[in-house]
């Protein structure tokens, strides 16, 4: 049991000296500083065969004043997944670019960038990707507060914020009656 | 003999009546209703027994259907959508999301009421709409068409003022060419 | 040849030929096209974000509609990160019903992609066709759960409810029905010398390029690499079910539907099979209180296999009623994004909406 993975976690232990475990059968998880993650992603791409990038996921703790970034790699062949994590400061947010790795990075990393603010040095690509002309800070930060946003600059539709009946305006419109029982949720 | 029907003249009557069996609608997918759409204009809901059938281009089209939420991003291009089409035009919103931003109430990308945008037509409730009640909207549209009262596009064109103030809150930069009507 | 002068063209967002609300933005030299880019955004609902804001069992409502033609794979992903967080047993006749489930989900989404790729080379008889026959797996999702489309149905613990009433005859009996449908499918596409001729040799992925460009799913088992998450991590009942994973050599789009085909005669096969083995007994694990079920603290990477590829969620739970981060790795992300980007370069513009409808590019579940 688990031969596959702890071979795997040694052999990145030996050369980089990193924390790592075992998490399950076919999940390994190592952490290392930010400088480091490029050199373990390049070796284990080059050497070990974990060729395919998943994704690069992004985890906000505003408590600490962290972010997380975890980049999940899987080999084809050991049929194993590899998550590298890193911790980096929220404020500036510099993490090192790995587009010339993965080619899938640029735009991985141009989706944080615009999510997150996190900056990635030599980054090419438009600074927009999925928004457009926004001028707030980066909405997926935990300070961004959606729903102060999503008030301010959109209208509400009347009888949204007290979720109320709406029967009673209904029925003056098609002038139908309204049943007795539905009367004590009417309006007013 | 008077020249009326339905207290409009025979003219308009005609009109309209051929108006109403001819919707050509706008293959713009806007939102995730628009997965309900192949469906209501293939074989089994067969749309197109009421005269409704898909166009390629805004200049061809007389309905836009707004398939669910819509992206301040999308919204942009949906404007400039309805601006070119010819008159008359109709807008049919499609879904909870439309009307009043349904599940996406809070997010910060999508708009919550549209018809401040837009003129709309025919709302059409559910998340989302089935394919039946997406043919009830259209009859709604039919029978509104039948009796000479969508003319959303003149009211657009009169208040133009009104809706462009709305449209400017929501899209920050506006880089779009002034549509000459 | 004179070079002729570079043109830039834009296909989208609004044009019929697309899948969905995006947008290529192509430069052309003449028919050719020298460079595209792939722009998205237009359906961004900020999911991730409201994520945070919904509480456990309130976030399926949002997970479901990441990807409108097969939203079941979004929910039993999230469902199965969940549970490895929380440690949370599944019975096995939920097991059964998931894959099931499932593989109703990749059916209905084989059908429509049947519909976009005829439909994108001007055979509009079989969009009819399959279209129309989609609906009848759709009532059988009805059925099975209340909705056509969303059905929110697989919850951490298991599945919503059992099997209704005389679902097994008519299940059996729509896939006579569709099985019987796929074959004259078949006669119109694959016969077809008009598809054949415009789909060899087109948008080729190169084999040897194809696992660290990020290609996953029918695009790679294209390319000759036999690569399926319900072969190489076999979840729920899959490692029951017999089944193969078939791989063509090419990489083009002739290969890319020629891996769909046989794939859709798999799962009404594995549909069969579940309905056939599937034990008696509960169908879900009690989950406490939704509105105080709170989640011990952990993250969790879960991974299924939908017809665009493998669709993967990576869960942060804080030990609070919030998730605190869901990241969705939709199987649209690199093949829709890069891929096609990559892909595209030397090939002619009417084959534009051609190559993205066999590369099944979803654009709700590229940008979220």
């Amino acid at each position: 049991m688990l031969e596959k993975e702890q071979k795997l976690l040694e052999i990145l232990k030996s050369a980089f000296q990193v924390e790592g475990k075992v998490i399950r059968n076919r999940r390994v998880e190592i952490w290392d500083h930010k400088e480091m993650v490029p050199a373990i992603l390049l070796m284990v791409k080059t050497q070990l065969g974990y060729k395919h990038l998943n994704h690069i996921t992004c985890i906000d703790w505003l408590e600490e004043g962290k972010f997380q970034l975890v980049y999940t790699v899987f080999s084809h062949t050991d049929k194993l997944t590899l998550f590298v994590k890193t911790k980096i400061d929220r404020d500036p947010a510099i993490m090192p670019n790995i587009d010339d790795i993965w080619d899938q990075a640029n735009t991985y990393e141009r989706e944080l960038r615009e999510m997150y603010g996190i900056e990635f040095p030599g980054l090419v690509g438009d600074q927009e990707f999925i928004l457009e002309d926004w001028d707030e800070m980066p909405p997926m930060r935990r300070d961004f507060k959606t729903d102060v946003y999503a008030e301010k600059t959109f209208f509400a539709q009347p009888g949204r914020e007290d979720a109320q009946d709406v029967r009673e305006t209904i029925t003056k419109r098609s002038g139908e009656e309204i049943p007795e029982f539905a009367k004590k949720y009417s309006r007013d | 003999m008077e020249n009326k029907r339905n207290s409009q003249t025979i003219a308009e009557y005609i009109k309209n009546w051929s108006r109403k069996h001819s919707l050509f609608i706008m293959a713009y997918g806007t939102g995730c209703g628009a997965i309900e759409i192949p469906a209501t204009l293939t074989s089994r809901y067969d749309a197109e027994r009421l005269g409704i059938r898909g166009a390629a281009t805004p200049r061809q089209a007389d309905v836009l259907l707004i398939t669910g939420y819509l992206a301040t991003k999308t919204l942009k291009r949906v404007i400039r959508v309805y601006e070119q089409m010819q008159d008359p035009k109709y807008v049919i919103a499609f879904g909870s999301c439309t009307i009043n931003g349904g599940m996406y109430y809070d997010s910060y990308n999508t708009i919550n009421v549209l018809e401040k945008y837009i003129p709309v037509d025919v709302y059409i409730n559910g998340c989302m709409p089935r394919p039946e009640a997406v043919i009830a909207g259209f009859q709604q549209l039919q029978d509104k068409i039948a009796r000479g009262e969508a003319d959303n596009g003149t009211r657009y064109k009169e208040n133009l003022e009104w809706y462009r103030a709305n449209q400017h809150r929501v899209i920050k930069n506006w880089r779009m060419p002034d549509y000459n009507w | 040849m004179a070079r002729e002068k570079e043109t830039t063209l834009y296909i989208g967002p609004q044009h019929p030929g697309i899948t969905g609300n995006m947008m290529v933005k192509v430069k052309v030299q003449g028919d050719t096209i020298t460079n595209a880019s792939v722009h998205v955004g237009y359906l961004h609902r900020a999911f991730e974000k409201l994520i945070e804001r919904r509480n456990w069992l309130q976030s399926f409502t949002i997970l479901c509609r990441f990807c409108v033609p097969e939203p079941d794979p979004m929910e039993l992903t999230y469902a199965r990160a969940v549970e490895e967080i929380e440690g949370r047993e599944v019975p096995e006749r939920a097991k059964y019903i998931r894959t099931m489930v499932m593989e109703m989900a990749r059916l209905q989404s084989f059908m429509l992609w049947y519909g976009g790729q005829s439909g994108s080379s001007g055979l509009y008889t079989l969009g009819q066709w399959s279209v129309g026959d989609r609906n009848y797996l759709l009532d059988l999702f009805e059925d099975l759960t209340g909705g056509r489309i969303y059905h929110m149905y697989i919850w951490p613990g298991g599945v919503r409810r059992d099997l209704p009433k005389g679902f097994k005859d008519k299940a059996l009996k729509t896939m006579d029905y569709i099985e019987k449908r796929l074959d004259e499918y078949d006669k119109l596409l694959f016969d077809n010398v008009i598809f054949q001729k415009r789909a060899q040799g087109v948008g080729i992925i190169p084999s040897d390029k194809a696992i660290e460009w990020g290609v996953v799913g029918a695009p790679l088992r294209g390319c000759g690499i036999k690569a399926d998450v319900r072969i190489d991590e076999p979840y729920e009942a899959y490692d029951k079910a017999d089944f193969i994973v078939p791989t063509f050599e090419g990489g083009d789009i002739w290969a890319r539907a020629q891996v769909r085909r046989i794939e859709a005669r798999q799962s009404i096969s594995i549909i069969r099979q579940m309905l056939d083995k599937m034990p008696e007994g509960e169908v879900y694990n009690k989950v406490p209180n939704p509105m105080k079920w709170k989640i011990p603290a952990g993250e969790a990477w879960a991974k299924t296999e939908s017809v665009r590829g493998e669709v993967g969620f990576y869960v942060v739970s804080d030990g609070s009623e919030y998730p605190r981060r869901v990241h969705v790795k939709g199987a649209a992300y690199t093949n829709g994004v890069t891929v096609t980007e990559k892909i595209l370069v030397g090939q002619n513009i009417a084959d534009v909406s051609f190559i993205l409808n066999s590369m099944g590019v979803c654009p709700p579940e590229i940008e979220r």
